[in-house]
């Protein structure tokens, strides 16, 4: 593209634009305050962090309750003495540079993705995650780099309609791309990462020459799909697209198929099948408070019984592989982490998105808009 | 001022006073609104280097120039269809009589208290492949296959219109109570056929209203933003959700920030070149 910019170059300018952020920020507090508000401002403006309670932040809803059980239950009672909050506000990359640059630091683990943490890691935004505590060996090389650890596996899948073409279901992406034996309308996320990868999958690409990802071999396999289908950017609206038969086949994030299958009786399903998988991961912010606790509570979330947990909670699938000893054959059908499973699934290439995903995601958006 | 009631009657206050009165509304437009509008605007000369090269992008960059030709598209045809629509609307509304008039003007005012986010969610669940409109249409025999009525710029279509309706058929039925219906019936009794009448006489007596109408619906529509998101099926890109992808995704604020100021400036200009035509202040009830 030909406007695309230097990265370096995107960086400093955040850092003076978000600058610009954090006085304003304070004035909408004022703000609040002022208009009669103030709970919501006292809720959002950072608490003074006790030097002995780890904040954990993660993304809400059902992964508060489920976090809590699977890993922070048995971290207190290892350590009675210790306390752990969960926020579920969300670690969003604008809201960890705000933190870190204001110099207040008082989020302590982060649950995020790797290719986030290869992104902002390299700007000083992170601690290195410390492997005299925390066991690599305990995930898949993939998932263990510099700023992050795998905590959990997630996946985008190919989901389909079982009954919609006479007992015939799709099984590969080219499948999904052959409109004639195939017909009916699709979904796809509108953000690059899977979407672009099953595009050249469907384009007959190997697994080993996705990356680097030939964009315009990609977006001209989009450019034909887009009548055929709609890109949906809540995840939500995608799941209920195909809830309510408005949609016939497409992709979907695996933690979301499963509901929509037990939602339909099986109307729907998915297969791993050229999945595209990802790993969530722990990541610290740079400047954290909490010392060694840190990596201690992250040492025990490694452990595979507490992850086999997550998954029958919340469908997150274990990093460590060693989980899927701890789960039937039935809940490992859902678990993208069993070997069986993670052995048909591309893993996605988190080297590249941590360099191409802004470009990539403005280049899809221009393909894809009329 | 303590004093105020033992005022005798003539006393009337300076103009100061007034100002006073509006000083704390002044204050709070001034901070939340014509503050941060300035800094939009600089930042749009100033990010990533000071300079205008921001605004050489709506000459060389055809990812921008595409947005700003579907938005101007979308727009127009918003507007006819509006006009349309609200022109029937507003002089059937005309001819009627009050306690219709009355029913008329709650209908059309009926999904202004509705929010847009429901609105688009209904056309959603009402217009999609197995919605009620295309159910109708199949057991009818109309039509074999679904027709794809949305998640695409059709959908878009539709719900910018019934959006945009209300803002047509008031400011339309606003101009037509302005006319003299025995101008009509004159024309009549000098031999017009109803129709002439109605092409040669009322119609372009309507020309005011028409044009009012049709330059606030297409002000309107140039930055609407939850409509084509949710309706276009992620393949409907107007400018407002463009300068949101630059502002939160790939942070070109630059960018963002002079279609933002462009498109301000735009519709800026539309208002003054309405003004030299029309009475914009009576146009609009002031």
């Amino acid at each position: 593209m030909s406007d695309m910019r230097d990265r370096q170059n995107d960086i400093e300018r955040f850092v003076h634009n978000t600058e610009g952020k954090v006085y304003s920020r304070r004035v909408f507090f004022g703000m609040c305050a002022a208009l009669g508000i103030a709970p919501v401002a006292a809720r959002l403006s950072p608490a003074m962090a006790d030097q002995k309670e780890l904040v954990l932040v993660n993304w809400g809803g059902d992964a508060v309750r489920g976090m809590k059980a699977s890993f922070v239950d048995p971290y207190l009672k290892k350590f009675p003495d210790r306390k752990v909050a969960i926020d579920g506000t969300g670690p969003s990359t604008s809201r960890i540079r705000l933190m870190v640059q204001s110099g207040k630091v008082t989020w302590d683990i982060m649950d995020r993705n790797l290719h986030t943490a290869l992104e902002i890691g390299p700007e000083g935004m992170l601690e290195k995650i410390d492997y005299s505590v925390v066991d690599r060996s305990k995930v898949r090389p993939e998932h263990a780099v510099e700023w992050g650890i795998g905590n959990y596996i997630y996946a985008m899948v190919l989901t389909y309609n079982t009954k919609k073409w006479g007992g015939e279901v799709p099984t590969s992406w080219k499948d999904v791309w052959d409109f004639k034996k195939f017909p009916g309308k699709r979904a796809f996320r509108r953000e690059p990462d899977a979407v672009l990868e099953a595009a050249l999958m469907a384009d007959g690409v190997p697994f080993d020459k996705i990356y680097p990802i030939d964009m315009k071999r990609a977006l001209d396999m989009h450019k034909k799909m887009k009548e055929h289908a709609i890109y949906y950017t809540v995840i939500a609206d995608g799941q209920n697209a195909f809830r309510n038969g408005e949609v016939h086949l497409g992709q979907l994030l695996n933690t979301r198929a499963w509901p929509l299958k037990q939602d339909t009786k099986g109307l729907y399903d998915w297969t791993w099948n050229e999945g595209v998988s990802w790993g969530a991961c722990w990541m610290v912010p740079k400047g954290a408070q909490g010392g060694k606790a840190i990596w201690d509570f992250i040492a025990m979330t490694q452990d595979p019984q507490a992850q086999a947990e997550l998954l029958k909670s919340n469908g997150y699938g274990p990093v460590n592989p060693e989980a899927s000893r701890f789960l039937d054959a039935d809940w490992n059908k859902v678990n993208p982490g069993a070997p069986e499973n993670y052995a048909k699934m591309l893993p996605g290439g988190i080297e590249w998105y941590a360099k191409n995903a802004t470009a990539a995601r403005q280049q899809l958006i221009d393909a894809l808009s009329s | 001022m303590p004093s105020q009631s033992n005022a005798p009657a003539g006393w009337r206050p300076r103009h100061g006073a007034y100002w006073l009165i509006i000083l704390p509304a002044l204050a709070m437009l001034v901070f939340l609104y014509l503050v941060p509008l300035a800094d939009v605007l600089v930042t749009s000369i100033t990010d990533p280097k000071p300079g205008l090269d921001n605004y050489l992008l709506l000459f060389t960059s055809t990812s921008v120039q595409k947005t700003l030709l579907t938005t101007l598209r979308i727009a127009a045809l918003t507007t006819f269809v509006a006009l349309l629509l609200g022109y029937v609307v507003a002089y059937a509304m005309r001819a009627a009589n009050s306690s219709q008039q009355r029913l008329m003007l709650f209908c059309v005012l009926l999904p202004f208290w509705i929010s847009v986010l429901v609105r688009s969610f209904a056309w959603i669940a009402l217009l999609s492949s197995r919605g009620p409109v295309n159910a109708g249409l199949m057991a009818w025999g109309l039509i074999d296959e679904p027709l794809p009525l949305v998640r695409n710029e059709t959908g878009v279509l539709i719900g910018m219109v019934h959006v945009m309706l209300p803002y047509a058929v008031l400011t339309l039925y606003a101009n037509m109570r302005g006319i003299d219906v025995r101008l009509v019936a004159a024309a009549r009794s000098l031999g017009a056929s109803r129709f002439q009448a109605f092409r040669m006489v009322f119609l372009p007596l309507t020309r005011p209203g028409l044009i009012g109408a049709g330059t606030l619906v297409f002000i309107l529509s140039l930055g609407f933003y939850v409509t084509p998101a949710l309706l276009g099926g992620g393949k409907v890109l107007m400018i407002a959700e463009y300068v949101a992808v630059q502002i939160n995704d790939t942070l070109r604020w630059g960018l963002g920030t002079m279609l933002a100021t462009t498109l301000m400036l735009s519709v800026l200009a539309a208002l003054w070149a309405l003004s030299r035509v029309l009475d914009v202040k009576r146009l609009f009830g002031a």
